[in-house]
Formats: C-alpha cells, sequence, structure tokens
C-alpha cells in the first residue's frame, strides 16, 4: 500500500479519451427485438424516416459574435467557432433569428429551450409540455424507454429541458452508470421475474389508489383539484408506463462491448461529464434503447472548471459568462465555446461513422445544439445560437432569419417532428415549419 | 420573498391617452373592469405620463390593467402597483403624488384588494393542499414505522425551490416519476420494517489491538502520516515481518496506532478484518490518546485535544465508490489515554474507518515520480492521535422482539419462518385474516393519514388486500401491499389547509407537527385533535412550547435554517487554493461554522431572543477551530460552546456569522452585490427586483484586487441601475471586511499586484499570493443613513426590528404553510407585530403569534 497508487483521479490522457471513444460499439443479444429487426432490416435504397433526436441546451449559450455566420445562405463562410466543424460543413446547418417569443427573464428562461411556455418570469408561470414528450406523446412508446433525460452538472431539482403536459419537471440522469445500467445489465432469471410480479402489483395498487381518490377528490375545493388533477394524469401515465414495462422487461436488453462507465462526481471536470454523457446519448441512440434523448449542460451550476488539462477557469461558469466586455474573460469563454465545438465534433464524427439501415445512423438521428441564451453576458434571449446537425435534410448552409424580429425556434420544432413522421403543424409557439429547410 | 410579478396585459379599462375622452363611455359601459374613481383619477394624473400605451415604461400600460380583483392574477398585479406606490418608489419623483393624496389612494386601493382577497381566501382557501417535500415524507415513514435512520429520500426527486423555499405548494407538483419515487420508497420501508427474522440477528463482538488496528503498515503520505509505536517509539514493521508473525504477536496490546492525517483522498484506514454484516447500529468502544509527533517519529502527548469521528464506507480503497457518512458524533481525545464509546450506523458490507478532523491531507508530489509528501513538521510537532484498542459490536438489537417497526404492522401476532420463496423472512401468523386485516389496517392508516379515515376508503384497501389473498398469496404480502398502496395515495401525500369542521383539527396538528418537527403529528397531538380541543389558545400555545422542547426540534432548525438562510448551499464552493492556502481541505472549520448558526438559531427559539439578534449580539457559539477564525481567545475541544464576544469583535449576529459569509461567496472571490442582496433579502426582507434587461452583471475581477468598489461605482453611475443597487450594494460593501470563509481582513488578496506573500501550507503545498489595495468599507443606506464599517452598519440594521420581525414572520408563514404571505394576511401580520412589539419582538413570541393567528389556523371562525 505504500508504493504509488494509480492517479485515478487525474485527467484523462486524450489517447484514453480517444481509445474509450472507439471502444464504444453495440452489438445486440439474441433474440433481436421486433422492432429493431425493422429499422435494421429494412431495404437500404429506401428513404427511411429519421427514428431519433437528441436535444442539447448549454444554459448560457456561447459567445454570439465567433458563433454566428457573417453572411448566409450555402455560401456561407465558416464562422470561428463553426471552423471546428467544417468536416461536416454538408451535415449541418446553423440557424440565426430564432428565438421564443415572450420568452425573456434571463436564466428563468433556461427551463422553456424545449417547451416555449411564455413569460417565465410572470406570476402564476406554469411550464409547458417540452418536444420530446410531445414527440412521445404522438409516437407512442417504440423503444424500452420512451425517452431518456440527460444532465451534467446539473441542478436536478430546479432545471431540465423535460416537462409534462401538465408542466411538471421531470428529472434528469446525471449518472452515467445508471444510465448504462439500465440499457444494458441484463437481470437474471429470478430477478426479471422478480421485477415482473413487482410491475404487476403495482398494476393493481394504481388501481387501488385511483378508486379511492376520486372519493377523496370529491371533499376538496376548486384549487385542490387542479393539484389533485395531477396526481390522476401521474396514475394514468405510469399505469400506460407499466404495461410497456413489462413487454420490454421481457426481451432482453441489447449488449455492448463498452466498459461499465464510472460516473465523474467533480463538478470541475466539466468537459469530461459532457463528453462522457454525449457517448451514453450515442450508445442510447445506437442500441435503440430510446429514439428522443435530451440534455441540459447546466454550465450556470458548474463551478471553477477544467477548460484544458492546461488551464482552468477563472471563475465559475456563470461569473465567466457575465465577462462585462473583459478582454481576457471574453478570451477564455472563447477557448470553452471552441472546446465545447469540439466535443460536438466528436459527437458528429462518432455518428456518422455507424452504420444503420445502409446509412449512417447521423442520417436518422436529428442533433440539435442551442440555449436559450442568445448572450448571457447581458441576459439576452433573443437570436438563440442553433445547430441542426443530421437527420436527413439538406444541410450546409446558414439559415439566417430577421435578427430584429425573431422567427420563432419552435417553427424549426415543427419540422423536426414532422421529419419523425409526426403529422403536427403546430407546437407550443411554432405555427408551421420552418419554409427553407427541406429534406435532402 | 414575492411571487408576484406583473404579467402581460390582456384586457384594457382605459384607452390609450389622447383617446381617452372619446372612448370614456366605452370605458363605463364595462365598470368592472375599470378601477374606482380616486384610483383611477390618480392613475391618470400620476402614471400616465410613462405607464401609457405608447411609452409602456418596464412593460407596464397602465391603461390596458382591468381592475378585477376576484382574479388572482389581476389582483396580483393591482398588489404590485399598490406596493411600488406604497414604498415610494413609484411615481419616480415623489412630487407627482402629494403625500395626502397617496395616502387615500393607497387606503382605498389597499382596502379594496384586501376584501377581494380575503373573500377569495375564505371561500376557496388560504391555499391548495400541499404535496409532503421528499424530507417530510421520508420523517413522516421514519416516525410511522418507528424507523428513525430510515433512508428513502433519495428514491424521490429532489423538489422544487423558490428562493431557497421548498415547502411551497405551487413547486411542489406530482408527475409519473414522482409518484413511481413512492411506490420505491414505501416499498423499501416497508421491507426495512418488517422482522428479519423470528430471533434478533445475534451480535458480535470483535476487539481489535496491535496491527489490527490498520488495514496497512503505511497509509499515503510517508511515514509521517501513520505508524506503529510502543512507548512513544516508532516500531518499523515491513510486511515480510507481518507475514512471519503469529496472531498473537500481531495483536501486540503494546503497540499502538499513531495517525497524522485527516481521512480526505486518498485514505482508507478501518480496523482490519471488520465488516457489517447487517445494517444497524454497532457500538464502538475504544482507546485513545491526543499526541503530536516529533522528529524521529516519536511520539508525546498532546496540548490540547484531537476531535475525531468515524466515517461509515465501503471498503473500496483510497477511490471512495458509494457514499461517505460521518457517523458516531465528534468526540475529542485527550493528552491521557481515556475509553470513549458511540454508537456508529453502518450498511452491510461497510466498514468504519477513523476521521480525524482538521487534520492536513498530504501533498501529492508529481515532480520527479508521483508521491504523497508529508508538509513540514510545526514547531510544536504533527498534531495526531494514537490509538491503544478498539471494540465494535453489534448490530445492537431491538430491546423487543419482534422490533417496534414490525408491531406497527402486524401488531401482536406470531411470526415464524417464511416459506421459500416470500420477498420476507418471516411469516406473520393469522388465524382470522380478515378481521386481523381490518383491524390492523386501520389502525396503520389512521396514523399514516394523521386524521380518521371513511369505511369507503378502508373498504377500498381492504379489497385489495383481500384479491391478493386470495391470489393465494400469504397474509404477510397481502397486508404489505394494502400498506405500500396507502402510502402511494393522497391521504399521505398531501397536506390540507385547515378548512371548516371537525376535519381542521387535524388538519392544523398536520400543519403544527410539519412546521416544529416536519413530520406527523405525535400521539398527544392526536388525541387532542380527536378530542377537538386544540384550537382553544391555551392548549395550543402550551402544545407549540412542548413541541419546541422536544428533540425533535432539531428537525425544524434544520430544515428551515437550510431553506431560510440556504444553509444547505454551505459547502457548494470549495475555497481556491491559491489565493487561500489556509482553507485547504479544511472540512472542520466548515463543519464548526454549520454547526455555530444552527446553534444559533436554536437559541433564538428556545431562548426567545430579539428578532435584532439576527444582525447584532454580544454573544455566539465556537469551538476550538472556530475561536481561531474569529482572533477569539482559546477553546478547546470540538463541543460548540456560548462565549461572550468582546466589544471589538464584529461575529455577533446572524449576518457576520462565518456560515453566512462563506456561503454568499463563491470560493474565490466576495461580492458585495450578492451579499448584500443576500442581507435585504433574506434578514430585511426587501428583495431586489429582477436585473433590467441589458445591463450586464459586473463581478469583481479577483486580479484587480483594486477597484471592486469603483467598478461597482457604475452602478451608481446609471439611474436604472442605482434604483436598486442602492438598496444592497451598501450593505455588501460594509461586508466586504470579510474574506471568503467569513475571516476578518483589512486588505484584498490577488494572484498578480500588491505585496507578495509565500509560504508552505498546511498540506505541504508552497504558495504565493498577494496583498492588494484595502478594503473600503463605508457606505450609506438607502434611507440616507451613513456607516465607516460593518460595526456601524450592524447597529443601523438592528434599530428596524419591526422590519427584521416582520421579515421572519414572512418566512415562517411560507414554511408554516406552503404559500407566501397574501395580501390579506398582512393585517394579520402587523396584528401580530404589535403585540410582541411591547417585549422587543422575541422569536418564539413571534412564533406563537403566527400559530395562533388566521393565516395558520384557517378562516374557521
Amino acid at each position: 500500500m505504500n508504493e504509488p497508487m494509480k492517479p485515478t483521479h487525474i485527467a484523462t490522457t486524450p489517447l484514453c479519451r480517444r481509445r474509450f471513444l472507439r471502444g464504444m460499439g453495440v452489438g445486440m443479444a439474441l433474440p433481436m427485438l421486433d422492432c429493431m429487426t425493422t429499422v435494421f432490416g429494412q431495404d437500404a435504397t429506401r428513404p427511411q424516416a429519421p427514428r431519433s433526436m437528441l436535444l442539447i441546451s448549454n444554459n448560457l449559450g456561447v459567445l454570439p459574435k465567433p458563433f454566428f455566420p457573417s453572411n448566409e445562405g450555402a455560401q456561407y463562410t465558416l464562422s470561428p467557432y463553426l471552423q471546428e466543424l467544417k468536416d461536416f460543413r454538408n451535415d449541418f446547418t446553423v440557424f440565426s433569428g430564432l428565438s421564443h417569443p415572450a420568452v425573456s427573464g434571463g436564466h428563468s428562461t433556461e427551463n422553456c429551450f424545449l417547451t416555449g411556455a411564455k413569460d417565465p418570469t410572470g406570476s402564476g408561470f406554469r411550464n409547458s409540455i417540452s418536444l420530446d414528450q410531445f414527440a412521445v406523446q404522438s409516437l407512442g412508446q417504440q423503444t424500452r424507454f420512451p425517452t431518456l433525460n440527460l444532465g451534467v452538472n446539473i441542478d436536478r431539482a430546479n432545471r431540465s429541458l423535460s416537462w409534462t403536459r401538465d408542466g411538471v419537471l421531470l428529472p434528469a440522469e446525471d449518472r452515467p452508470s445508471a444510465l448504462f445500467r439500465r440499457m444494458f445489465v441484463q437481470g437474471s432469471k429470478a430477478e426479471v421475474e422478480q421485477r415482473l410480479q413487482q410491475l404487476k402489483e403495482r398494476g393493481s395498487i394504481l388501481d387501488a389508489v385511483r378508486e379511492d381518490m376520486r372519493g377523496f377528490q370529491r371533499r376538496l375545493g376548486a384549487n385542490d383539484r387542479e393539484r389533485l388533477d395531477q396526481y390522476f394524469t401521474s396514475v394514468r401515465e405510469l399505469e400506460e408506463g407499466l404495461h410497456a414495462a413489462e413487454e420490454w422487461e421481457q426481451r432482453a436488453k441489447p449488449s455492448t462491448d463498452r466498459e461499465p462507465p464510472k460516473d465523474i462526481l467533480d463538478k470541475a471536470k466539466f468537459f469530461e461529464k459532457f463528453q462522457l454523457m454525449l457517448s451514453m446519448a450515442q450508445l442510447a441512440l445506437e442500441s435503440d434503447s430510446t429514439r428522443i434523448v435530451t440534455l441540459m449542460v447546466d454550465a450556470f451550476a458548474t463551478p471553477v472548471f477544467e477548460i484544458s488539462d492546461k488551464e482552468k477557469s477563472g471563475t465559475g461558469y456563470h461569473n465567466l459568462s457575465h465577462h462585462g466586455q473583459s478582454k481576457e474573460k471574453i478570451a477564455q469563454l472563447e477557448r470553452v465555446d471552441h472546446r465545447q465545438m469540439q466535443v460536438l465534433r466528436e459527437l458528429i464524427e462518432q455518428l456518422a461513422a455507424k452504420p444503420a439501415g445502409g446509412r449512417r445512423l447521423l442520417d436518422s438521428s436529428m442533433i440539435l445544439y442551442g440555449s436559450n441564451m442568445g448572450d448571457a453576458n447581458v441576459h439576452n434571449n433573443d437570436n438563440l445560437p442553433v445547430l441542426l446537425a443530421g437527420g436527413g435534410f439538406k444541410h450546409g448552409q446558414h439559415l439566417a432569419y430577421n435578427g430584429a424580429n425573431n422567427t420563432p425556434l419552435c417553427n424549426l420544432y415543427v419540422s423536426m417532428l414532422q421529419r419523425l413522421g409526426i403529422e403536427t403543424d403546430e407546437f407550443a409557439s411554432g405555427e408551421k415549419p420552418l419554409s427553407n429547410l427541406e429534406m435532402a | 420573498m414575492s411571487v408576484a410579478i406583473p404579467l402581460p396585459p390582456r384586457r384594457g379599462w382605459l384607452p390609450a391617452l389622447g383617446i381617452a375622452l372619446s372612448c370614456h363611455l366605452a370605458v363605463a359601459a364595462a365598470p368592472s373592469l375599470e378601477p374606482p374613481d380616486p384610483i383611477q383619477s390618480v392613475i391618470r394624473e400620476a402614471c400616465l405620463t410613462c405607464h401609457d400605451s405608447e411609452t409602456a415604461k418596464g412593460d407596464l400600460d397602465l391603461t390596458k390593467v382591468p381592475f378585477e380583483l376576484g382574479n388572482s392574477k389581476s389582483r396580483a398585479r393591482w398588489t404590485h402597483i399598490h406596493d411600488r406606490i406604497e414604498k415610494g418608489e413609484m411615481p419616480p419623483k415623489s412630487k407627482d403624488l402629494p403625500p395626502e393624496k397617496r395616502t387615500g389612494f393607497l387606503k382605498i386601493l389597499g382596502a379594496a384588494i384586501h376584501d377581494a382577497d380575503l373573500a377569495d381566501a375564505s371561500a376557496n382557501g388560504r391555499g391548495p393542499v400541499r404535496r409532503l417535500t421528499r424530507v417530510e415524507y421520508e420523517n413522516n415513514l421514519r416516525d410511522l414505522l418507528e424507523l428513525p435512520h430510515l433512508d428513502v429520500r433519495d428514491k424521490l426527486p429532489e423538489d422544487r425551490d423558490s428562493h431557497g423555499f421548498s415547502k411551497v405548494s405551487a413547486l411542489l407538483d406530482m408527475s409519473r416519476v414522482q409518484l413511481e419515487g413512492y411506490l420505491d420508497a414505501s416499498e423499501t420501508a416497508l421491507a426495512a420494517a418488517v422482522a428479519g427474522d423470528v430471533k434478533p440477528t445475534p451480535s458480535k463482538l470483535v476487539r481489535m489491538t496491535g496491527t489490527d488496528l490498520f488495514p496497512a503498515l503505511t497509509t499515503y503520505g510517508e511515514r509521517e502520516a501513520m505508524f506503529f509505536a510502543r512507548n512513544g517509539r516508532m516500531v518499523p514493521i515491513s510486511n515480510a515481518q507481518l507475514q512471519k508473525m503469529t496472531p498473537k504477536q500481531r495483536r501486540d496490546e503494546t503497540l499502538e496506532l499513531a495517525l497524522f492525517r485527516s481521512a480526505a483522498w486518498p485514505f482508507y484506514g478501518y480496523p482490519r478484518g471488520f465488516r457489517a454484516q447487517h445494517d444497524g447500529a454497532y457500538r464502538v468502544r475504544f482507546s485513545g490518546r491526543a499526541v503530536r509527533q516529533m522528529r524521529d517519529y516519536r511520539i508525546v502527548p498532546a496540548y490540547n485535544p484531537m476531535p475525531l469521528s468515524f466515517r461509515a464506507r465501503q471498503p473500496s480503497g483510497p477511490d471512495v465508490s458509494g457514499d461517505v457518512r460521518e457517523t458516531g458524533g465528534w468526540m475529542d481525545l485527550q493528552p491521557e489515554p481515556k475509553t470513549f464509546e458511540t454508537t456508529i450506523r453502518l450498511k452491510q458490507g461497510e466498514v468504519f474507518e477513523y476521521s480525524l478532523l482538521g487534520l492536513p491531507v498530504p501533498f501529492i508530489r508529481t515532480d520527479g515520480g508521483f508521491y504523497y509528501d508529508f508538509p513540514p513538521m510545526p514547531r510544536d510537532g504533527h498534531p495526531g492521535a494514537a490509538f491503544q484498542w478498539l471494540e465494535v459490536e453489534g448490530p445492537i438489537p431491538s430491546q423487543a422482539w419482534p422490533p417496534p417497526s414490525h408491531c406497527v404492522l402486524f401488531g401482536d401476532l406470531p411470526i415464524r419462518p417464511a416459506t421459500k420463496g416470500s420477498r420476507f423472512s418471516v411469516e406473520v401468523v393469522s388465524e382470522n385474516q380478515a378481521r386481523d386485516a381490518k383491524r390492523l389496517f386501520r389502525s396503520f392508516a389512521r396514523r399514516a393519514a394523521r386524521k380518521p379515515i371513511t369505511e369507503e376508503t378502508l373498504q377500498t384497501y381492504l379489497n385489495l388486500i383481500a384479491a391478493k389473498l386470495k391470489d393465494g398469496a400469504s397474509f404477510t404480502e397481502s397486508m404489505m401491499k394494502g400498506y405500500q398502496a396507502f402510502l402511494c395515495s393522497g391521504h399521505v401525500l398531501y397536506l390540507s389547509e385547515p378548512a371548516k369542521g371537525a376535519e381542521s383539527q387535524f388538519a392544523i396538528a398536520s400543519r403544527l407537527s410539519h412546521l416544529l418537527h416536519n413530520s406527523s403529528p405525535d400521539k398527544r397531538l392526536r388525541q387532542l385533535a380527536s378530542s377537538g380541543k386544540l384550537r382553544v389558545a391555551s392548549t395550543l400555545h402550551a402544545e407549540v412550547e412542548r413541541l419546541i422542547a422536544d428533540k425533535r426540534f432539531e428537525r425544524f432548525v434544520e430544515d428551515f435554517t437550510d431553506q431560510w438562510l440556504d444553509l444547505r448551499d454551505l459547502r457548494r464552493d470549495i475555497p481556491d487554493n491559491r489565493l487561500y492556502p489556509e482553507y485547504r481541505k479544511d472540512d472542520y472549520l466548515v463543519d464548526s461554522m454549520d454547526r455555530e448558526t444552527r446553534a444559533f438559531f436554536r437559541a433564538m427559539v428556545r431562548e426567545n431572543l430579539p428578532a435584532t439578534t439576527l444582525v447584532d449580539a454580544d454573544f455566539t457559539f465556537v469551538n476550538d477551530r472556530l475561536a481561531r477564525h474569529y482572533d477569539l481567545p482559546r477553546e478547546s475541544g470540538s463541543a460548540m460552546r456560548r462565549v461572550s464576544l468582546p466589544a471589538w469583535s464584529p461575529y455577533g449576529g446572524l449576518l457576520t456569522q462565518a456560515s453566512i459569509l462563506k456561503l454568499t461567496a463563491n470560493g474565490t472571490s466576495t461580492s458585495p452585490v450578492l451579499r448584500g442582496v443576500w442581507a435585504m433579502e433574506k434578514l430585511m426582507g426587501d428583495p431586489p427586483p429582477p436585473p433590467p434587461k441589458s445591463v450586464p452583471a459586473i463581478e469583481p475581477d479577483i486580479r484587480g484586487a483594486t477597484t471592486i468598489k469603483t467598478l461597482l461605482a457604475k452602478h451608481t453611475e446609471s439611474k436604472s441601475c442605482a434604483a436598486c443597487h442602492a438598496r444592497f450594494d451598501p450593505v455588501g460593501f460594509a461586508l466586504e471586511n470579510f474574506d471568503i470563509m467569513g475571516a476578518w481582513r483589512d486588505r484584498y488578496r490577488g494572484m498578480e499586484k500588491g505585496q507578495k506573500i509565500t509560504g508552505i501550507d498546511r498540506a505541504g503545498h508552497p504558495y504565493t499570493y498577494y496583498v492588494g489595495a484595502p478594503v473600503e468599507s463605508a457606505g450609506k443606506l438607502l434611507n440616507g443613513s451613513k456607516f465607516e464599517n460593518v460595526h456601524e452598519l450592524k447597529k443601523l440594521l438592528a434599530a428596524e426590528p419591526r422590519q427584521l420581525a416582520r421579515n421572519l414572520l414572512n418566512q415562517l408563514t411560507l414554511y408554516a404553510t406552503g404559500t407566501p404571505v397574501r395580501f390579506s394576511d398582512r393585517r394579520e401580520i402587523e396584528v401580530i407585530l404589535d403585540r410582541s412589539k411591547a417585549n422587543g419582538y422575541r422569536v418564539r413570541d413571534l412564533l406563537h403569534g403566527l400559530i395562533q393567528s388566521r393565516i395558520f389556523l384557517g378562516h374557521d371562525e
């Protein structure tokens, strides 16, 4: 014990990181799931609807100037940040002039990024359904998990990208190890049976409380009924979930050659946590454990953090974002943002390298990256930075909308919903799909 | 705190200025939207210049705000208008609204809002039902099942909070994830309640001596960090030697274990060979002494006691997997060997390790290899501890068997070993299942629901149990299913507003117990509620006194200070080691700060101290570490003691306690803005309005260390900044004399400019920082009062006892009822204040006043 120990808490070298990303891969355990057979066994020549989306938001955003390109259209010049993605120029679209109408109020908007719910600082504000939950409601549960809601450094009590129809927060998972277990670790036969028994028991428990609560509700006032409605909704949704869970419990989980991840608890290892969580999201899509993933990068809750092996931020992320035009802070933020773009690039690269149904996984997966902050320094919520990669759209352009009179970001969400095969013309403040975002 | 923020206008009562006259008839035609005339005329004269539809300053167009006080949103809007005018913030030029007109306006508008709000509250209740927080749910289960250490809160999602308060009805939502959490938590709790066997688990005693006292022969940090000794001299033992030793030699009772480092990573120092076989309590007895390590690994008696605790954890080596919990409390080793006894709590498979408090961690060297270096020796030697022997015995069985938790579920029914395949280890034997089920379930449900339940409800769950029995399940399994269902029902999950009738007695009992014990009513409260006597003022008063004196009152102290004062954020930021090397890994200091504030607040209630104690006092609670931190005369030992503060000490009153100063800083720098806002919002009840759009936040730059005041002077240059910042910046300036951990400073530290300071910190790391510009602590409050320093500021704040008391009442109201103070509560609050004025606005008087008020007891009068 007195020999030097392995420094497990020291930053991993780039070599480790690369090896770990390469090592990722998912195989299917027998028997194959019906739905997977259909997905993977499809005729490669037939155009295939994108089946998944990954929705990412960093709640402090990026510096607007080095992010947005100076000119628009297909011939646009890559901005300094987008240079990081230059190899995939034709695999993403960058948007400007998008925002959520009437969603202002500084950081309070972070929970509205996927909901578009108006006036988050107003009295009596209530959030509304988020894009991921809306999609799964329309599509039904096709995979083991209807959605996965993830977070990095997230304040789980108060922040989430995912909200129910009643505007109730769905907490984000921030432990890669737990996600991995849920996705890949197959229980023993006895465990599966026990779990099935438990699900059955829970079904009848829910029946009983529902019956009982009807009587309970009759004795309550109008204000209380609203609270109780949430309860009934929860009972119903949970019951539906139980049925699906029962079916899935009887099917084998997919297997992977990826080692189970170790959780990183140190919030200062911001980028390592971000990368690890993205790799979990990627595994989820690859293994078709779910088709809808949200990921809130809670920069706001990130204290002093490591920007590279050699550099630590001078202050916490939030403080840094309020650069107050300090040259040093801006320079440091630029390095942070560049690193973030590199992390995104790695993700896109991975998805482009994975085959899926005769195409690339990237073509069947929409990757949205954005923020509720247009300019965190001044608490501005207009002109949000937004990127959409993959998903089989005609990419390679800068779609510039009016910077003074923004187009609803939810129009993009409508486009994405339609791409998933959901027949809808509206979502939250979105009234139509974005006109010049076309299918490839 | 205030949640009333204007909403976007929906409908208008006044047409835009300019066409006002021509449209007057139209306005008159919709009288419900139009304010009565004195209000309308004042608004026309004093407000519309800025707040008409053309200018609409601050997004407020008063021509479009409907006057529908029966509608809660409209009422919130008018309350906001009322309050801005009452505070004198609007109109900006006070001459635009002469005092007599202002008073008349406020009186009429205030009365109208009050009446409408009161009507709404008495018709619909002051607030909606409130879901239990996860801490409350866990406490309810702990008390119901008589499992005081039950641990299920992590099965539930964290509750949302508003300004730190998580007991807010409006935020305590329900979702499928939440409900699933209740299914998991109740299942776990019930499984823990059933007897684990027909007989108690036999307790085992293990005694460690010699080399068994530690899992290895060395620990990280070189020889100085740990060794074995005999007669005060180190005894070197190699691995090879250990292998050759007989068991007796290994357990040589003349050997002492000498330890000189903290339990922070990398470390694992648990007695060799012990692991908890079961969850439960274990008794630990040991002999130890406080020592100093001198040159050549010699140990001599210490000058001061050495505080120590234990840490429960998985035996996973230096890299911890799973949780690490301090257990067994703090004990002070003395210079002479002494026997100590404590009880620790372990989960199955866990070990417990020595945790010496306040000692450094070794320096991780990466120059020329990778190893852990021990810090240089202080003049008096390295402080540490030596252990002679240690015994652990457990799990300590329950006095009765089956344990009380089992009897809550199954009364006195006999048990026998369960048949194979059962989820439980025992089977409860019932001769008459239907009768027993009914009897047991009724009594369980009544306690779990905190009130009697209807026959209809009872039957629903009995049906569930009967169906399970019919399915062929055992009596135990079937009952457990019924219990689990009930623990996930609204009867348990929601607290209701005291309404009219007999039910209100139970609602009051629950509200009271959740306020003061953060859990369900105890037996006496339940009895009083049943007999309908709880509303009798003298009874209620006596009950409050009783609950405050009870040991469960600690839950209130902890939870309320967590929520109100943000104490749960105390460990959020770790001090920057470059700027503040003296605080490197000093968890003992942070833990001591935590205890000081809780002890201080506990004393405020129990000793009924004046509300002004929040900002100024001539005493506080310190131990050895905190006394040093505060430059007070030396104290001995880890226990918090009440000490009188000398007049020069700035540490009297909650405002300047180290805990508060730490949690309002960020570990690297302090911000007068953040500290000022905290003080004004949490203590003075004057929260800042949200920052205006398009104004960047200005934070001090740690490297500058010269110009914080000049940076913030920009706040007063611009009018829109000054309007708010003049309220809190000055308070923050007075607190600039405290560093990120609350120690006094006269100058700022930085990394670039000033006088260079170098040294070696207590963990052996070399450091360099610079002492720069002097702190400027003078300022001027919004009301014009000037102060030179924090002492003078405290006097100014303490001169507003009524406001301090009012704020405390507001905070308590939200915590106790889940609904912020409503407009119609305001008169009630003033009445409570009037009554407690003569005695100097004392904290327990205020608490009694609130509990005896309509706000707490509801509208049943």
